[in-house]
């Protein structure tokens, strides 16, 4: 039995919707990853994204988030020692933030990759069966603590690496465990 | 005689891919499978091993690898 999915064209143009949103830039990846934790707690709707080249300054991550609360995150994020390099709206200039995750379905398997790690399900089982991609020197251990669990019992991959690569992954371990909560606009739309 | 994958030429996540279709199909026995990146080699042995497979060889062949998994 293999499972299909098809993409809703509601939801593609919802994630593609930046009217409003900015894009702050960062110095290096680990304080992208220590703002998006915090502007999290603090409730805002942000997401990570790839910055687009133009506006490319340290690193590859960058946050999205919502214009409104530009001086209140700028100050949150100074308060806590992690000012941005800069930031700039979206919608006035054009600039388009590169999207991390990229789907491929294979058949019988589907293959979510995030930022430069790849994590490849049996839709069938929901087994992971490959984690590839990074060259950290953690993803052999996450390899091997993740590879033949089912995606709703393996551990999370922030757990297990604390690099770039661990981050990516468990990006792609959320992103795949939504797609097959059925909260990323797949569908089932046949059983065989 | 062993069933063969020969995965040489596809990236990951392919030979993964090809590796546990064939563990699948054939539930016991041996399986040979061939590729050419390191990486395939290594993707390939894991999975092989959290499938319950033994690894019982890998050889160089030519620019790649012959990876024998029994069970």
């Amino acid at each position: 039995m293999f499972w299909f999915f098809k993409r809703k064209k509601e939801n593609q143009s919802k994630v593609n919707d930046t009217k409003g949103r900015g894009i702050l830039i960062f110095e290096n990846t680990s304080e992208v990853i220590r703002a998006e934790k915090l502007l999290k707690q603090h409730g805002y709707e942000i997401k990570v994204v790839g910055p687009p080249p133009e506006i490319r300054k340290g690193c590859d991550l960058a946050i999205e988030f919502p214009l409104i609360y530009e001086m209140k995150i700028h100050n949150i994020l100074r308060e806590h020692r992690i000012p941005p390099l800069g930031s700039q709206p979206i919608s006035n200039t054009g600039l388009k933030p590169v999207d991390l995750f990229q789907t491929k379905d294979f058949g019988k398997y589907l293959m979510v990759k995030a930022a430069n790690m790849k994590l490849t399900i049996d839709k069938e089982t929901l087994l992971i069966v490959n984690v590839s991609g990074g060259g950290c020197p953690d993803v052999p251990y996450i390899s091997k603590e993740l590879i033949g669990k089912r995606l709703q019992d393996a551990p999370e991959p922030r757990d297990l690496g604390h690099t770039l690569c661990g981050y990516a992954l468990q990006l792609a371990y959320e992103k795949a465990k939504s797609i097959f909560d059925g909260k990323e606009g797949y569908q089932k739309s046949s059983w065989n | 005689m062993a069933n063969t994958v020969d995965a040489r030429g596809l990236s990951c996540p392919q030979p993964v891919m090809m590796t546990l279709d064939a563990i699948k199909k054939y539930g016991t026995g041996e399986i040979e499978v061939m590729v050419d990146t390191d990486t395939s080699k290594e993707n390939v042995i894991r999975l092989a091993q959290s499938q319950g497979w033994d690894v019982v060889s890998v050889d160089p062949d030519g620019i790649g690898y012959k990876i024998k998994i029994r069970k």
